[in-house]
This record gives structure tokens, C-alpha cells and sequence, in this order.
């Protein structure tokens, strides 16, 4: 019976690829129905802790947030409208989250201290070479303001267009795009800086 | 016009972002201008070294952990909503029950001491019943006690004694428990001995 249901609700919510649910699963989540919200969370989970990892560089943090994003989003389901919608809610909060984690870190872990966190994977297969370059590119993300790099996590990471991004974090597409070059930019300097110094 | 003009519209190129006229201008520059050939490698490398980096997929657990720290959270708000709301009826229930009790009249008993009296059959046990049956039940106003006059008495008691005089076997000590309910009479016979 339990497997019933538990196929019923898959057929519901679709497939685990982070597209759309469907009216039934978000109606039968905003009923109070824990599994039809555990699918919605199956759905969407790398959506939310892959970006909090990449704005928040440490696997904990992001876990806490995306604790607190699903916390979030099982309390405001009534706001989510329509289920096309819920994407975009779903970064918005996640960004939302990620920086209020960041300013409470900050008193406690300083930025320049944040490279010196674990990184991303710690795997003790991976080489010296490739570790210090991935070491890099973690602090080169930090080097951004937090606004240019959620701007950079949504366009380049997650691959959201200009508009996307724009409506996720509340504001126009020219300022994405300006704030998206720059963050590039800063990016490509910090990463040769970086590696010219160690050759 | 020089290349620090250019470098916006080269990063937003790098990444797809101009339409295809601000594009094809960012391109044509690109050809002639060697610095920013130099910058929109850059860029591009750098950024294809961090999608590489970002690409590695998380392992499922730490997926699954994130789910149940989220459903645990749930239940355990759901649940003592729940409980308190069963808890408060709980004790609601409790309160009215005592209330109920103890504004009862008929459960409240009296603190006054009972008033006994007694008076010896005259006519056998039957006799008195069948009399009691038809007439006024009998208030033994010789036997009250001044102290609390008889009207308010919950139970009023009866006790009959014989009028004859005291044989060698004394006969039973007969009391009847009157109670509000005029058709609850409550006889109790008690063996006498001598000398009682």
C-alpha cells in the first residue's frame, strides 16, 4: 500500500531532474502530506545544495542552508502559485539563505580565512596539482562580493540565462550583466595572479 | 576608443551573453586588438575551469542527509503541536470534570453530625413498612438535634423503637435511613444485646 502511494506520488512530481512539478504533488505538500514533500525535496535537492555549495564552499554551510531553504519552502508552500514558478522561488531563497549564512560566518571565519576551509570534495586520490587548483578556483569565488557571486554561481555554474537570474535575485538584466562581467573578470585575474605566482 | 571599453562586452562574450550585433563588434575588435585576445582567453579558460570544478556530482548521501534533517524538523514541529493540542484537551477535559464534582450538590456532603434518634417498634417490621407506605414519612421530631433543625437534613433517620416494655430478648434495633428520594427508604436492623 505505502509503495502504492509512494508510485503514486512519483508519477505526480515527474521526473528527478529539477523540472516543474506537477499541481498535485505542490497541492497533496500543501495538504500536509510529508511524502509528497519529500519527492518535492527529492526533486530540487541538487538545485539548492549544489548552489549553496558554490556560494558557500563548505559542504556543512550548505547543508544548514538548504535545511533552512526546505524549511522555508514547506512553510511559504501557499506562495509557491503556480508550480512553474517554483524553480526560481527555490534560487531566490537559496541565495536569500547563503547570505545570511555568510554574514554570520563572517564574525566567526573571516573571509580571507575562508580558502583555508575544507574544499568542495576532499578526495586523498586527488593530486597536489589538482587540488591547488581547485583550491583556487574556491577562493577565487570568494574573492567576490556577494551579489557578483550569486550573479556568477546562477549564470556560468547553474547556467541560468540573464532573465533568469535577473528575476531569482529581484533585479534588471543589465544589472547581471554588468555585475556578471565584472565577477568574470575578477575571476580570470585572481586565478592568473594566483597561478603566476606559484610557477 | 580603448581596450579597458572593451573588457565588459569581452567578459559578457566569453560567457554568451551579447546578442549577436554587440557580438559580432566584440569579435571584429578581438582580430585587431591582441590584449583583449589575451583577456578573452582568460576568461574563457578560467571559466571552463570552474564548471569543471563545479561539475562533479555530490554524493547521494549528502543529499539524503539534508531530507531527513528536513522531515525530522517537521515531525518533530508537527508533533507536539499535536500533542499539545491532545495535552490541553486533556487537561480541559480533567478541569471540567473537578468543576462538575465539586459543584455537585448532591456530592457534597454534609460536615454536620448525623442526627440519630431511636424508638422501639410497636408493631412488627412489616407493620411499619406497610404504615411508612401510606402515611407522611416520619420525621422523629422528638429525636432531632436542636442544633440543626430537620428541613435541610439531606438524610433524615429513623429509628423505631417498641412501645412495649423490654423483654428477656431485646428485640431488634430497627433504623430507617429516609432520604430525599421519597421512594428510597433505607431500613437497618440491628441485633440488641442486653444491657445496650
Amino acid at each position: 500500500m505505502e509503495r502504492m502511494k509512494a508510485l503514486a506520488l512519483l508519477a505526480m512530481v515527474g521526473p528527478m531532474d529539477g523540472s516543474e512539478p506537477s499541481e498535485s504533488a505542490l497541492e497533496a505538500a500543501r495538504a500536509g502530506d510529508l511524502a509528497a514533500f519529500d519527492l518535492l525535496m527529492r526533486q530540487h535537492e541538487r538545485l539548492v545544495l549544489v548552489t549553496a555549495l558554490r556560494l558557500l564552499g563548505v559542504l556543512e554551510d550548505a547543508q544548514d542552508a538548504s535545511q533552512e531553504v526546505f524549511l522555508r519552502l514547506y512553510k511559504n508552500l501557499h506562495k509557491v502559485e503556480t508550480s512553474g514558478n517554483l524553480s526560481g522561488w527555490l534560487y531566490r531563497v537559496t541565495v536569500n539563505v547563503c547570505h545570511d549564512a555568510q554574514r554570520k560566518r563572517q564574525v566567526s571565519a573571516p573571509v580571507e580565512d575562508a580558502a583555508e576551509l575544507p574544499s568542495l570534495t576532499a578526495d586523498p586520490q586527488r593530486t597536489a596539482v589538482e587540488a591547488e587548483r581547485r583550491r583556487a578556483l574556491e577562493m577565487s569565488l570568494r574573492m567576490l562580493s556577494e551579489k557578483e557571486r550569486a550573479v556568477l554561481v546562477l549564470r556560468d555554474l547553474e547556467g541560468l540565462s540573464t532573465e533568469e537570474v535577473a528575476r531569482a535575485l529581484g533585479t534588471t538584466e543589465a544589472t547581471v550583466r554588468s555585475q556578471v562581467s565584472k565577477a568574470r573578470v575578477k575571476v580570470r585575474d585572481f586565478l592568473e595572479r594566483y597561478f603566476r605566482r606559484r610557477t | 576608443m580603448n581596450c579597458s571599453d572593451w573588457e565588459e562586452r569581452v567578459a559578457l562574450h566569453a560567457g554568451g551573453d551579447l546578442p549577436p550585433a554587440e557580438a559580432a563588434d566584440v569579435e571584429r575588435h578581438l582580430r585587431e586588438c591582441a590584449g583583449c585576445q589575451v583577456l578573452a582567453s582568460g576568461l574563457k579558460q578560467s571559466l571552463a575551469l570552474l564548471k569543471e570544478a563545479h561539475d562533479e556530482p555530490l554524493p547521494p548521501a549528502h543529499f539524503s542527509a539534508v531530507r531527513a534533517r528536513v522531515v525530522a524538523e517537521l515531525e518533530q514541529k508537527g508533533r507536539p503541536l499535536w500533542r499539545r493540542a491532545w495535552g490541553y484537551g486533556l487537561a480541559a477535559a480533567v478541569v471540567a470534570l473537578l468543576v462538575m464534582l465539586a459543584l455537585q450538590p448532591g456530592r457534597t456532603p454534609e460536615r454536620r453530625p448525623p442526627v440519630v434518634a431511636a424508638r422501639r417498634l410497636s408493631q412488627p417490621l412489616s407493620n411499619v413498612r406497610g404504615s411508612e407506605s401510606t402515611s407522611e414519612p416520619r420525621t422523629l421530631e422528638s429525636g432531632t438535634d436542636p442544633r440543626h433543625p430537620p428541613p435541610h437534613r439531606r438524610v433524615a433517620r429513623h429509628v423505631a423503637r417498641p412501645n412495649v416494655p423490654a423483654t428477656p430478648d431485646p428485640e431488634p434495633l430497627i433504623v430507617k435511613l429516609q432520604t430525599d428520594d421519597p421512594n428510597v427508604v433505607i431500613y437497618w436492623i440491628a441485633d440488641r444485646k442486653r444491657g445496650e
